[in-house]
């Protein structure tokens, strides 16, 4: 019985190693000295035009954390998998900083009317006024506004948002409560537990799909009125599972230099996590090419400009750097496998997967505003999209780390806790 | 199955739940490695063929014959024997030709991604599943090229350097499905032929007739089963899962271009290559329920082929399913949000036009039967319900298709150039005969191949784990 001889033991304590407490302090360190910075540059820019827009990309890049976090536990619970036990509990960790997410949001709706034209016209008048839109373009603004009256107004914006946070709300409530429940239950009841959570998370990632493309669409496609396209949804949901698998494996490997995750952590289950991060880069250049080529070759007036705003006007250079650093980089690293079984490497690669989401959402929010399109230029407000986000990011790491203190990190009832200690070999 | 019932107390427990290894149960208990391979083979080697299989197999020749005669007829009449005409210039071969690629993709998804996944079920339908895709892609292939007008210079599509110095037009996706298609194709054969390989050796060794032993003999290409041997053909199962799943994305992508490119309303949507990878698949599961069902019945497979394989197909269904009806959605939602009257009239249009009847038939087959009742296990497991979704979303994915066509082409910008499309009956003889040609090609797969991988089926078996020593030595088989 060579084989059972080296299985590993789970070690008795599961919580959270005293290290995260230092990664906390840490995060709130840098989430001031960025705040400062940004109040600093706020000052210089002499608006918070430039700090809204950027708080907009904070709150987009923590709620893909947060609800992306939600969406990919649910995933996790209907598809198995051992990858699915390792990262559980950080995955439920990320989901319960909603309410931190829900605080970002609270700013872009009180300031909605200086971010968006639906919301004020005053935006439209002064772009005209200012020469960046053609009394055309106001044309086709005022007709989209109009058309569009129902569903894009101030009230059904803070409404639909309100609705889709107390929906995550319920789900993460609901899967995190369970959890614990199905940890002090008794291990012969594991297959009612695995069942119970598949209809749970079945129809839970079935409402996610739905609320996340509203809120995208509320949140960020409407920021150019005129524009639409009906991929944005699953471009925004294939996002949040590519910078979702990165920050879960970046904690995963910063764990396992520790117990309770050095003892679970297998190079077999990081392997796998790799690969499926690399799903998740290829599927992110698939949409979003895809859309491009459509969009492209249609050349049609209501849709292109939209690409030409992010392309013209020293754009060019940004969406070539958001290409190389978006795709071709971890494309390129991830093909490997020596580098997805290497700890250190594969950490690297998903830091710098962060970091290009941040910089895909620079992309993509800056050039709807009119006296950025087709025309990047420097000001001191164009900094705070290194400030805010920077700072947003680290108050919530912060707080999931608070988070990720509450429960042991390994849930234990499942079948899967068995494998994961046995030695590498075994079912490679 | 509810939840309940998974509790270890009660009655039902054992019908879902392994006793031996706490885990939920594949395969039906009570396998060895000797009784799968009698089971499989002996359907192969049996000199004596079921008056069943005849049957159908005179069937499915019969009906192929339509395909015979109306392409005879289409290629000393040309194509104005089929309905297409200005405005709809795309009729059923376009149709067909989108149906039969989707219903292949199953095949692949079910020999490569669901590999790569680790998903042990997938065994026991990953090789008809395969056949299935082979021969979807021939029916597939057969309409684009009578469609050509001139199929016997169907080779001008390829890129070749001729005197003419003529190229085909690369910008255009319809050139990049013969690339898609052509390679999809030469992957499916590859992959499928590899993971028989094994099977054919073990054929060889039971044959009885020297006919047998010497076709078995020479396809097994000198499988002997030895270490190197099986360490080759993982490796090139692993390969070739790898090279496939790409084009599992890519196929029907590329053919989704071949809509979304245009500027007509109706074709030209971003969510059409997502949407359409789904529906493929989505369909492709409908179809291997439809052969599935019957054969488990007919062969006396039910071991094997288990209700535990019928329900998780159907969830497959219910996913590829949602994403599809997310895609219906979308595409309602953007028409309205585009705020085009053009975007707002087509979909107006077809689904209130003198047409919308197509649309109604495309939500209730795709969305509202389905998508509702797919949700309850007690009906995933219900062999005769799972039959009739399967045929009754195959139909449904013919109509979406149909829908997209001909509802986008039939009232375009210019309402002076509206009309109507009414398939003529050489168009109707063309679909039923390729659904005859793929039966009869099904059934002689059938008959003469192992419809099961007798290998990978032994690989789920308890005698094929990993035990303490002293447990597999008081194991026999």
């Amino acid at each position: 019985m060579a084989h059972e001889s080296h299985t590993k033991t789970l070690p008795a304590d599961l919580s959270a190693p005293p290290v995260v407490n230092t990664w906390r302090t840490r995060a709130l360190i840098v989430g001031v000295v960025f705040s400062v910075i940004a109040a600093g540059l706020a000052f210089a820019d002499g608006s918070i035009d430039h700090v809204l827009r950027a708080w907009l990309l904070g709150l987009v890049l923590t709620f893909g954390f947060a609800v992306g976090g939600l969406a990919l536990l649910m995933v996790q619970y209907v598809t198995g998998g051992k990858w699915g036990l390792l990262l559980r509990r950080p995955l439920e960790a990320m989901s319960r900083t909603l309410p931190l997410v829900f605080v970002y949001w609270i700013p872009i709706a009180v300031f909605q009317g200086k971010l968006y034209m639906w919301a004020n016209h005053g935006i439209v008048d002064q772009a005209l006024k200012l020469g960046q839109i053609t009394q055309d373009q106001v044309e086709a603004i005022d007709h989209a506004i109009k058309w569009k009256a129902p569903m894009l107004n101030p009230t059904s914006f803070v409404v639909v948002s309100v609705i889709c946070f107390a929906i995550w709300g319920f789900y993460t409530w609901r899967l995190n409560s369970l959890a614990l429940k199905r940890d002090a239950d008794s291990p012969d009841n594991t297959p009612f537990w695995i069942k119970k959570f598949e209809n749970l998370s079945g129809f839970g990632i079935l409402v996610y799909s739905l609320t996340m493309t509203a809120v995208v669409i509320y949140w960020v496609m409407s920021l150019d009125v005129t524009w639409y396209s009906s991929v944005y949804g699953l471009l925004f949901l294939v996002g949040q599972g590519y910078q979702v698998l990165a920050f879960a494996i970046l904690i995963s490997i910063a764990l396992s230099q520790y117990e309770p995750f050095k003892t679970v952590l297998r190079q077999t289950e990081q392997h796998d996590l790799g690969k499926f991060t690399f799903a998740f880069v290829m599927l992110n250049i698939y949409l979003g090419f895809a859309q491009f080529l459509i969009i492209w070759s249609g050349n049609l007036p209501e849709e292109i400009p939209w690409y030409l705003d992010r392309i013209r006007g020293h754009w060019g250079i940004i969406i070539t750097l958001d290409f190389i650093f978006h795709w071709l980089i971890p494309f390129s690293l991830l093909l490997s496998r020596d580098i997805k079984r290497n700890k250190k490497r594969l950490t690297r690669i998903c830091q710098w997967m962060i970091f290009a989401k941040a910089f895909d959402l620079f992309w993509l929010i800056e050039p709807n505003f009119k006296d950025a399109a087709r025309n990047l230029h420097f000001s001191w407000g164009i900094l705070e999209y290194i400030a805010v986000p920077v700072a947003l990011t680290a108050f919530w790491f912060a707080f999931f780390t608070t988070r990720l203190q509450t429960r042991g990190l390994v849930a234990i009832n499942d079948p899967h806790v068995v494998e994961i200690l046995e030695p590498e070999h075994a079912h490679a | 199955m509810a939840t309940s019932e998974l509790k270890p107390g009660n009655p039902d427990h054992g019908r879902w739940i392994d006793p031996a290894t706490g885990e939920f149960r594949v395969l039906e208990p009570g396998q060895t490695f000797k009784s799968v391979t009698a089971k499989i083979s002996d359907i192969v080697l049996t000199p004596h063929t079921p008056l069943g299989w005849f049957a159908l197999f005179g069937i499915g020749g019969a009906v192929a014959t339509f395909l015979l005669t109306a392409v005879t007829w289409l290629f000393l009449k040309g194509t104005g024997i089929w309905a297409v005409t200005q405005p709809v210039a795309w009729g059923f071969a376009i149709i067909n030709f989108v149906w039969w690629i989707g219903i292949g993709h199953a095949g692949t998804l079910i020999s490569a991604i669901l590999l790569l996944f680790k998903q042990g079920w997938r065994n026991s339908i990953n090789r008809f599943a395969e056949a299935m895709t082979i021969f979807a892609v021939v029916c597939a292939g057969m309409f684009p090229l009578i469609h050509v007008g001139r199929p016997w210079l169907g080779y001008w599509l390829l890129p070749y350097p001729n005197s003419m110095t003529v190229w085909p037009q690369f910008r255009s996706p319809l050139l990049w499905d013969v690339f898609a298609v052509s390679t999809y194709a030469t992957i499916s054969v590859v992959f499928w032929y590899i993971g028989m390989v094994p099977d054919f050796g073990t054929m060889r060794d039971r044959a009885k007739t020297p006919i047998a032993q010497y076709f078995y003999g020479l396809i097994s290409l000198g499988w002997r089963g030895s270490v190197r041997h099986w360490m080759r053909y993982e490796t090139a199962s692993l390969l070739l899962a790898g090279l496939a799943t790409p084009l599992v994305l890519s196929v029907h992508t590329v053919i989704s271009f071949d809509f979304a490119v245009a500027t007509l309303p109706g074709w030209h949507t971003t969510i059409f290559p997502p949407y359409f990878v789904a529906g493929a698949i989505y369909s492709g599961f409908a179809m291997v329920l439809t052969l599935a069902i019957p054969l488990r019945k007919f062969y006396h497979l039910e071991a094997l082929v288990t209700e535990r394989h019928i329900d998780n197909m159907g969830k497959v269904m219910l996913a590829t399913g949602l994403i599809v009806a997310y895609g219906y959605g979308m595409e309602v939602f953007m028409a309205w949000y585009s705020a085009s009257h053009w975007e707002y009239f087509m979909m107006w249009n077809r689904m209130f036009g003198p047409m919308g009847w197509s649309y109604g038939v495309l939500i209730f087959c795709n969305i509202a039967f389905p998508l509702t009742t797919l949700w309850v296990r007690k009906l995933r497991t219900n062999i005769g319900f799972m039959f009739l979704i399967s045929i009754v979303v195959n139909t449904g994915m013919w109509f979406e298709r149909f829908v997209i066509v001909v509802t986008s082409l039939y009232r375009d910008y210019l309402p002076s150039s509206w009309g109507t499309y009414r398939a003529t009956k050489w168009d109707f003889m063309t679909y039923i005969g390729t659904l005859g040609l793929f039966t009869a090609l099904f059934l002689l797969f059938v008959r003469f191949l192992p419809m099961i991988p007798m290998n990978e089926i032994k690989m789920m078996l308890p005698g094929a784990k990993i035990k303490p020593k002293e447990a597999v030595a008081g194991e026999s088989h």
